[in-house]
């Protein structure tokens, strides 16, 4: 699998590690932003993760000119239209996103609306509409997983069309991602586990599928190599902020990696599932990771068999015969799963889910050939070998 | 507009070849759409009157085609009735060729941003399957396998109707080899 061209592009700023929140005072300045509105939601305000960003400002006499803290889980362009009639009622000339996948999207919504102008943020969907840059944009995140604060695409429901609206363009990328292991330093063992592995998805994906290129697959290898090393740490000792850390920077990595080298089956069949089951993102992703990997063995021996020496370390890829090591590979990966079910119960089969059933699976497998990311899986994928997936992972 | 003075008969042919080629590959839609039920299970859920679209940026060449009911394909020739529903487009000629010349898999012309979609990716991707699956039609065995992820098994048509679109293609590869050659 030799890609014969690729492009890469991430001009966004990573302030990482210990007391990186206290570096937001100046990169605001450093961008003549001086009215940042903060975007997030109820989760993370309950869980006090506000404070230290607020004294941080306030410390260095930076104010946060309005906090927006409603962001529902699944959100819409009402929640984008509401959140920009109050940036503008401040006059604010900045954004600040603190949370998960969809206060990030969110935001990234609102600072289309609030630079562009107008309320209709329907008529900005699609690809390439945008065409010069939006405000100031800061991305905090606080689950080490989708890796939005290095992707250029949102996703906002338009709730009265019922449809989804998919949003790319290079100007929706982040100014800055702060990564400070206070963000994700109590996030609950079994969300911790789930985004965790949606990391490691993103990261295996962008390594095994076509438009792997070398840039991507660094990006990708060392995500892969910091879950493996800290990710069962972190679950065992919820507290361990270097781990965190680590789990943080693993899932910007990984991003880094996606947004350059798309993921495949995996997120086409989990985006299905998530979808008609209800199932949060990162749970789809560890439960099918393996099953697809083996549907696409033959594909990605080779790239597979080098990622075990990020999945296991240097003496068990030593002690494996080349030919056996995409095997262990996807082995390392179940046992990893084996490791977070004993611990959280994260579910390893669409049966263990509770939600699933397994009447649905015709109807999954259809959706899923509709994902845009089936595209870049390196194996053609028909009907019947989407439901086949579905069926060994039903369990 | 240098290269055209110091090349100017092969990027001339080039640009032949793919305006040849999209001809063809609009007419065997057409005619594979009324003969192979597989394809007409993928367009049937277009909406009737759908325009589909493949150009090369910035001004052609480029195939329209239209869905009629019960899954058919009308090709329309370079210009459709109105604006597409759903476009691919080429980023330039000489993507168009790689794909066109059967160098780049469909999949890898995606993988590497070699072209633009505008509309529905669900639609994109159907689309994308009924090419990959026209490609296994008209093309010989070996070449097929070159342009598509995987070759169908069960491709099942008439010879006859294979022999006219492999007629198009010859055309199309004698100058090929012309444009290879220059
Ligand atoms: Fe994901």
């Amino acid at each position: 699998m030799n890609t014969r061209y690729y492009e890469f592009f991430c001009p966004v700023k990573v302030i990482a590690g210990q007391a990186a929140l206290e570096h937001i005072p100046f990169e605001l300045s450093s961008r003549a932003a001086s009215r940042p509105m903060i975007i997030t939601d109820k989760g993370v305000r309950g869980a006090g993760l506000l404070e230290p960003v607020i004294s941080a400002c306030e410390e260095s006499d930076q104010e946060i000119v309005a906090i927006y803290d409603d962001v529902p889980p699944d959100s819409s362009t009402d929640v984008v239209r509401a959140i920009a009639a109050i940036y503008r009622q401040e006059k604010c000339d900045s954004i600040i996103a603190i949370g998960g996948g969809s206060a990030i999207d969110t935001a990234k919504a609102v600072n289309i609306l609030v630079s562009e102008g107008g309320d209709d943020i329907a008529a900005y969907a699609g690809a390439g509409v945008l065409k010069r840059p939006l405000k100031p944009f800061f991305v905090l995140p606080t689950t080490a997983g989708t890796g939005s604060e290095v992707t250029s695409v949102a996703v906002i429901a338009d709730t009265r069309k019922q449809v989804k609206l998919p949003y790319s363009s290079p100007f929706l990328l982040p100014d800055v991602a702060v990564i400070d292991p206070r963000m994700t330093l109590t996030l609950p063992p079994h969300i911790t586990a789930a985004t965790a592995m949606d990391a490691m998805t993103h990261a295996t994906e962008a390594f095994t599928c076509l438009q792997k290129n070398p840039l991507s697959d660094a990006y990708a290898a060392a995500a892969v190599r910091k879950i493996s090393d800290n990710l069962l740490k972190v679950m065992d000792n919820p507290k361990d902020s270097e781990g965190r850390l680590e789990l943080a920077q693993a899932s910007t990595m990984a991003g880094i990696a996606f947004s350059n080298s798309m993921v495949g089956l995996v997120h086409s069949l989990g985006h299905s599932v998530g979808a008609l089951c209800h199932l949060p993102h990162g749970v789809c992703m560890s439960l099918l990771l393996p099953y697809v990997l083996e549907f696409n063995l033959e594909r990605i021996r080779e790239p597979l068999g080098e990622l075990l020496l990020h999945l296991a370390g240097p003496d068990v890829y030593a002690l494996t015969p080349k030919a056996q090591r995409a095997e262990e590979s996807i082995a390392t990966i179940r046992k990893l799963r084996d490791e977070l079910h004993k611990r959280c119960n994260l579910p390893r089969t669409l049966k263990e889910t509770g939600k699933v059933e397994e009447s649905q699976l015709d109807r999954i497998a259809e959706m899923a050939l509709d994902d845009g990311s089936i595209m870049f899986n390196p194996r053609e994928v028909s009907l019947a070998d989407a439901r086949a997936v579905l069926q060994n992972a039903w369990g | 507009m240098l290269a055209r003075r110091i090349k100017p008969v092969a990027l001339q042919a080039r640009k032949i070849y793919v305006k040849l080629m999209m001809e063809v590959v609009g007419r065997s839609l057409q005619a594979i759409s009324d003969l192979d039920p597989s394809i007409r299970e993928e367009t049937r859920v277009l909406p009737d009157g759908f325009l589909f679209e493949m150009t090369v940026m910035p001004h052609g060449p480029a195939l329209v085609m239209q869905k009629l009911p019960k899954g058919r394909l009308r090709y329309c020739g370079e210009k459709g009735p109105e604006a597409a529903d759903l476009s691919i487009r080429f980023k330039h000629i000489a993507h168009a060729f790689r794909v066109l010349s059967f160098q780049e898999k469909t999949s890898e012309a995606f993988a590497y941003d070699r072209m633009l979609v505008d509309g529905d990716i669900g639609y994109a991707l159907r689309m994308t399957r009924v090419l990959n699956r026209l490609e296994a039609f008209i093309l010989p065995k070996l070449l097929a396998e070159r342009a598509v992820k995987e070759y169908p098994g069960n491709l099942g048509l008439s010879e006859k109707l294979l022999q006219a679109a492999r007629i198009y293609l010859q055309v199309a590869s004698q100058f090929l080899a012309t444009v290879k050659l220059a």
